[in-house]
């Protein structure tokens, strides 16, 4: 099943909430003139309203591209991005600041804090950013809802462990109450432990958060509802209720034709 | 919640601390410069302490200059006035006494006059009073009625003239400060911007929006000047007090003056330093701002290898700019115009090196591609780094490159100049015999001339005479007498004659001769004004090339007689022929007569040429340091943003002295880099001013100060490349 049957397969008599995630027919190329990398090659995609979404692949295949582009930190190349219902290419610089720091929140495996700022200054950020009363009750509350409090609260993030950092960015990115998060490789650099913590805290955002991690961690789909698998840019299959072991089999799949060649025919899923 | 937006410069200020040094360091500068020029520098009234009026013909050369209507120049000697005038001033009432006074220097020598008049109040009448009193009843212009601390410039002539020399001196160097200030902050702040492009990706990534990042830029830039200026204010005043002490010795100022001390400083220096700092931080903080965040965020690991197509353009712009700019300059008739030219030239110049830097950068690592076979495995690792990450690269090379250019053209130009001048003194003077000495009157000179054998003998006495050209301006040149002058002195004569100076007549340079200058040709009528403010209307009877050491305006000495403040006769007497033996007898004579062979004079002349350089070493140290300043800056902030590369070279397996070699081989690029470009910037300026000032293509530069430049810049690029490399290895265990 491909990502454009999934789309297809709404009811035509409902319609459905827009989704706040939308791509459509996307491509993105890096360099200039005969030298270009094409990253996606006409992406199509529409993630539901609460939705938990993995996007797979073996490096280089464009899982990150596709994040940037989905949240608006990257222009396409061509093709049309919708996110909270907002056609990106038509939003000026400015309102694609402010629909980023209102409605999206982000999660990375590193970059995630200002160094300089300390716990409660970065999870406010957002709030400071869009000239919001970051009240002090309200931080502790983000804080508590990822585990964090008390002392740790003044600290800065070079004083933190990696665990403890990736709570403040989740913290951060939860404050603003978002309509969509997007991580990308949130629990790369974390042990199995914290890396399901992480996972559940970002599970428990409220309801009707639209949740889209890149990741090369298989363990990671037992939180998804549906894991997206990118093969050379363009979307290989989309796998609803994902398992873990099917997943890893997929990926390593996906290596096997990497290696092979950007040509390589699809294999099948075992 | 404090503001996020001045967060780094409070708890990360590292990159940071680049800006406020060079912002402390035009603080400095700024603040010494505006403390020398608005200085309190009131002579000492003397032997006038005394009198509560002091009466004088003008000390101040009044003239309608053309369209620009009125201008005044002080005089360098007094006209004097009739002795006769005490007798005149002892009847205004409230006057106790009134004594003509003579005998200051630049005074008067016509019989019956006085170089001025001292008057003594009664008790009870103040200075203020009396003045008034004298002027009403002098009732006429062309004199100076002088009370308190205006006597001082009475009392001394040259007080008023060091005090213009001075300030000007102190207000021609605020606009350099400023410019190069301007040009070390954008690329120190250009810098610090960029290594914190993480930081401004991060933010534009979570929402904030380009104009919240500039802002923030914008802020943290505006601090760093305040922080600069602040930390440059105390020096700054004492270095100003410093530099009006040595410009007071070198009688640039008059005697006794002292630097201008006052809370407007605070607003000069704090002011001047968040402005340039913000003007400086414009196009860094905008381009922080404009980089989309997911570019940012891959910037940070890989560096773009090309630089910006925008920023080469600019560049080439501003390398077409210059070569306009150069050849607008050696075109330009007048050689003023070409030397005001040429630091707007040399700034364009450094504008086109700062944006092609990583064009260059990246053209150089090709060009030292054989050193990745040749230098091993650290040189390899080096021109890796410079090939990866051209615009980091181009950031050391810019200052080492500007620091060339700046004190290699400043320098360089005045080595030049006072080496044409040392060479014309050196060669002006053909005749075989100098005569110097007191006493040196125009009836010695015939006896010198009625010598046997003597074919000729000319008296020359320097003078200053001051000229509009097109404004008021004070000239220096020689008034002469006997002759003929062709066969004592090789002046270059290019239209006329100089065998005889005839009154009526004059000689001008060629420089000065020129238009925009005096714009005179042979047959020319044109005034001048005698140290005294007497008008000389003479006609242009020759234009001479060799005026560096000449000066520039050569009179008949009769003319000059009786009006520049000194007694009638020569400095020196210059014979061409007669027998040694029978000139020395002469000279032995007289007592203080000293007779030296032409090559013994010209020696001496040279060496005199050569000292009075005090103002251009000012300008020099002050140009210097701020290049010094950048360049460490700039270096020690690229240098330590390398932190994590020594880290992983010593967890690759790298030894210490591979580490160190590795950078050594990076500051070798950057010298050798910027060493070629700096010297090709300066260059184009340099030979404007010198073509300007000497009428010659040929620079002078001497092997000595050429290697020390080079040595210096070298000394602290390795410094300020492997200090910071050394405390980083300190801090690694596996290089440790």
């Amino acid at each position: 099943m491909t990502a454009e049957t999934l789309i297809e397969a709404a009811p035509a008599n409902e319609v459905p909430p827009r989704a706040p995630v939308e791509l459509d027919q996307v491509t993105k190329r890096y360099g200039r003139r005969r030298s270009t990398v094409p990253a996606l090659d006409r992406v199509s995609l529409s993630l539901a309203a609460g939705s938990f979404t993995a996007v797979l692949g073996v490096s280089g295949s464009g899982k990150s591209t596709l994040l940037q582009c989905a949240a608006g930190l990257e222009r396409p190349t061509a093709g049309t991005v919708r996110l909270c219902g907002a056609e990106l290419n038509k939003l000026p610089s400015r309102r694609q600041a402010a629909l980023r720091r209102r409605r999206v929140g982000f999660v990375f495996q590193d970059l995630n804090l200002l160094p300089e700022l300390t716990v409660a200054e970065n999870i406010a950020l957002p709030l400071r950013l869009d000239r919001r009363p970051a009240r002090r009750p309200d931080i502790e509350q983000a804080a508590a809802r990822v585990g964090l409090g008390g002392a740790q609260l003044r600290r800065r993030p070079g004083e933190l462990s990696g665990g403890q950092q990736q709570r403040v960015a989740i913290a951060r990115a939860l404050v603003t109450r978002p309509d969509v998060i997007f991580a990308d490789e949130p629990t790369g650099a974390l042990d199995p432990h914290t890396a399901t913590t992480m996972l559940q805290l970002l599970r428990a955002a409220p309801d009707g958060t639209t949740v889209v991690i890149v990741t090369h961690d298989p363990q990671v789909t037992r939180f998804c509802d549906q894991a997206v698998f990118l093969h050379a840019g363009r979307v290989d299959r989309v796998l609803p209720a994902p398992e873990p072991g099917l997943v890893a089999r997929l990926l390593f799949d996906l290596g096997e034709r990497a290696a092979a060649g950007p040509s390589a025919a699809p294999g099948s899923p075992a | 919640m404090r503001g996020w937006r001045l967060a780094g410069i409070r708890r990360r200020p590292g990159p940071l601390v680049g800006t406020v040094a060079a912002s402390a360091v035009a603080a400095t500068l700024t603040v010494a410069a505006a403390s020398i020029a608005g200085g309190h520098t009131t002579a000492p009234a003397g032997r006038l302490a005394d009198a509560s009026v002091v009466v004088a013909a003008s000390t101040s050369l009044h003239v309608n200059v053309g369209s620009d209507g009125a201008q005044s120049i002080p005089l360098p000697a007094y006209r004097g006035v009739p002795a006769g005038l005490a007798g005149q001033l002892a009847h205004v009432p409230g006057v106790a006494s009134a004594t003509g006074e003579s005998g200051f220097p630049n005074g008067v020598v016509r019989p019956g006059d006085v170089d001025l008049v001292a008057v003594k109040a009664r008790p009870g009448v103040t200075p203020a009073q009396l003045a008034t009193r004298i002027r009403a009843t002098l009732a006429a212009t062309g004199y100076t009625v002088a009370t308190g601390a205006a006597r001082g410039d009475v009392a001394d002539l040259n007080a008023p003239i060091e005090r213009s020399n001075g300030q000007s001196l102190g207000g021609a160097l605020i606009p350099p400060i400023v410019l190069v200030s301007m040009f070390v902050l954008a690329s120190t702040t250009a810098l610090a911007v960029n290594l914190r492009r993480r930081r401004f990706a991060l933010l534009r990534t979570i929402g904030a929006s380009r104009g919240q990042v500039r802002r923030a830029i914008l802020a943290e830039l505006s601090l760093c000047g305040l922080a600069g200026g602040l930390a440059g204010l105390l020096p700054g005043a004492a270095l100003g007090a410093l530099g009006t002490h040595a410009l007071a010795a070198h009688q640039m100022l008059p005697a006794g003056s002292s630097a201008w001390l006052s809370p407007w400083l605070l607003l000069i220096g704090v002011g001047s330093s968040v402005l340039v700092a913000g003007l400086s931080g414009q196009v860094a903080a905008r381009r922080g701002s404009r980089t989309p965040p997911a570019q940012a965020l891959r910037e940070t690991t890989a560096e773009r290898r090309w630089p910006n197509p925008v920023r080469v353009l600019l560049g080439l712009a501003a390398a077409g700019g210059s070569g306009a700019l150069t050849v607008f300059t050696l075109t330009a008739k007048s050689p003023a115009g070409q030397l005001a030219l040429a630091l707007p030239l040399l700034l364009a110049c450094m504008v086109a090196v700062a944006l092609l830097g990583p064009l260059l950068v990246a053209l150089a690592a090709g060009l030292a591609r054989p050193l990745r076979v040749m230098g091993g495995p650290s040189a390899r690792l080096a021109l890796a780094a410079i090939t990866a990450q051209p615009r980091r690269t181009a950031s050391a090379v810019i200052p080492v490159a500007m620091a060339i250019a700046l004190v290699g053209c400043v320098n360089f130009a005045n080595t030049s100049i006072a080496h044409a001048t040392t060479r014309e003194a050196a060669s002006t003077v053909t005749a075989g015999h100098v005569l110097s000495g007191p006493g040196l009157t125009p009836a010695a000179l015939g006896q010198v001339s009625a010598q046997p054998g003597v074919r000729a003998a000319a008296g020359v006495t320097p003078v200053s005479m001051i000229a509009a050209d097109p404004d008021l301006e004070p000239l220096y040149g020689e008034a002469v007498a006997g002759g003929p002058l062709s066969q004592v002195m090789n002046l270059g004569v290019t239209s006329g004659s100089l065998a005889h100076l005839q009154p009526g007549q004059i000689a001008v340079s060629a420089l000065e001769a020129g238009s925009g200058q005096l714009h005179v040709h042979t047959g020319s009528r044109v005034t001048v004004w005698l140290p005294d403010g007497t008008p000389y209307r003479a006609t242009v009877s020759a234009i001479y090339a060799h005026s560096l050491a000449a000066g520039d305006l050569l009179i008949p000495a009769a003319v000059a007689a009786g009006h520049t403040g000194t007694s009638p006769g020569f400095g020196q007497v210059l014979i061409s022929g007669g027998r040694p033996a029978t000139l020395t007898t002469l000279a032995a004579g007289h007592p203080g007569w000293h007779l030296t062979a032409r090559n013994v004079a010209n020696a001496q002349a040279a060496a005199g040429a050569a000292q009075n350089s005090f103002g251009n070493d000012l300008i020099f140290g002050v140009i210097g340091s701020l290049a010094a300043v950048s360049l460490v800056n700039t270096l020690v902030v690229v240098t330590r943003e390398r932190r994590r590369a020594v880290r992983l070279l010593g967890r690759a397996g790298a030894t210490r002295g591979q580490v160190v070699a590795v950078f050594g081989w990076h500051a070798a690029f950057v010298i050798v880099t910027g060493l070629l470009t700096g010297a090709a910037a300066g260059a184009v300026a340099m030979l404007a001013v010198t073509r300007a000032a000497t009428g010659s293509w040929v620079p002078y530069i001497p092997l000595d100060q050429g290697a020390g430049l080079v040595l210096a810049v070298a000394t602290l690029t390795v410094a300020a490349v492997m200090i910071p490399v050394r405390l980083m290895l300190r801090r690694e265990p596996a290089l440790s």
